[in-house]
């Protein structure tokens, strides 16, 4: 219980020692009005728990697997296949057109990552597990990997859904980590 | 407020319940028991709640954000790996909760701006005081401050996070926590010297 002593009005501010002092006598608890538990056993009813070691291993499986994809596709795009289809219209053979076509993705890829990071509250990727932060890097050196390779080949409509997929790769891996799952509780 | 009141502020709000039962019901709880998450919730759900409620000074809001830090705990407790202590590991899962759900809610002129909010001019809703008739009145004065001085406050004095961890989460300057924590506490300072109350020590 806190006690209190009612100071007159002309009495001098209240020290910094003294705000202190109150900080350090407040309640460590506080009780809701509402009763909450009921609510949070119906959220959890059938919610899955994150197994660590599970997910862990299904993050490192997925990567790997799409990455290897990625390796695959360059691989048999640049080496063995030669560019000869054409995305749609308005990609085709026109090597600078290609070009200006493979910036503008590239712009509007930004532009959703950066709308959906502001939506998710600007989150920091910094502070994600290590494993999740990994993730990011290997669609990052992927996407870098594969605009090298349009330089050299920018009429690869191969080579171009490649970085499509990427690009929506990561926005996906984006929308699954900071997406709220459970707005109705 | 120096180093060692924050310690102590630490301290007292990551006391722990008893060691091993807690070891025990998280252990059940990672493995889906959700009567063990319903004892870790009866230990832990006053303490979250005053967190919630100290940070966002609005008595539904902060049930609902308990609520959400509960569903995420379960979500996510297979993470805790017994690193640092289970409440140290739960409050700052509250914290990015709480911090979430605030920039969820600001609306897009506060997020595009910046725009600094004002201090409170209807006294918030008090929730009730555990083993207390009345509530503090630096509680209500805190729930006054304007939402950025109130989060640095509330953080620092009261939850014993450093500068450079709130400038993080908070995504500011360690400068303009310093600055807003000098703010919180001149404000404060000057309420309850203007109510005339003084914790008798």
């Amino acid at each position: 219980m806190v006690s209190k002593i009612v100071l007159p009005q002309s009495s001098k501010q209240l020290s910094e020692q003294e705000l202190q002092a109150q900080v350090l006598q407040l309640p460590t608890e506080l009780s809701p009005e509402r009763e909450l538990w009921s609510g949070i056993e119906k959220a959890i009813s059938g919610k899955t728990q994150y197994k660590y070691e599970d997910s862990q291993k299904q993050w490192q499986k997925a990567p790997v697997a799409w990455a290897a994809s990625v390796v695959a596709a360059i691989l048999l795009t640049w080496g063995v296949i030669t560019p000869q289809e054409t995305l749609n219209d308005s990609f085709n053979g026109n090597s600078q057109g290609n070009i200006n076509l493979i910036a503008a993705m590239q712009q509007t890829f930004e532009q959703q990552k950066q709308g959906m990071l502001v939506s998710y509250g600007q989150p920091n990727l910094q502070d994600l597990a290590p494993e999740m932060q990994d993730q990011f890097k290997q669609l990052s050196s992927a996407q870098v990997t594969i605009k090298k390779a349009l330089e050299s080949e920018p009429n690869s409509a191969d080579l171009l859904n490649l970085l499509r997929w990427t690009q929506q790769q990561e926005l996906d891996l984006l929308k699954q980590l900071y997406s709220p799952q459970w707005q109705s509780i | 407020m120096d180093n060692s009141k924050v310690i102590d502020a630490q301290k007292r709000f990551t006391t722990t319940v008893d060691n091993q039962e807690e070891l025990q019901w998280i252990n059940l709880a990672k493995q889906g028991d959700q009567h063990a998450f319903h004892s870790l919730y009866q230990a832990y759900h006053r303490r979250i709640y005053a967190l919630c409620w100290r940070m966002l000074a609005d008595k539904d809001s902060a049930e609902d954000v308990c609520q959400e830090v509960f569903v995420q705990l379960w979500q996510k407790i297979n993470n805790f790996r017994g690193e640092s202590k289970f409440s140290t590991w739960l409050h700052s899962v509250a914290t990015n909760v709480v911090l979430g759900h605030l920039r969820k809610h600001k609306n897009w002129l506060q997020r595009v701006f910046s725009i600094e909010d004002k201090p409170q001019e209807e006294p918030a809703v008090m929730p009730e005081l555990k083993d207390s008739s009345r509530p503090s009145e630096l509680d209500k004065n805190i729930a006054k401050l304007p939402e950025r001085a109130r989060l640095v406050f509330v953080l620092f004095a009261v939850e014993g996070y450093r500068h450079e961890e709130i400038a993080k989460m908070l995504g500011m300057a360690v400068g303009s926590s310093k600055s807003q924590y000098h703010r919180a506490k001149t404000l404060l300072r000057e309420w309850l010297t203007n109510e005339g109350v003084c914790d008798g020590v």
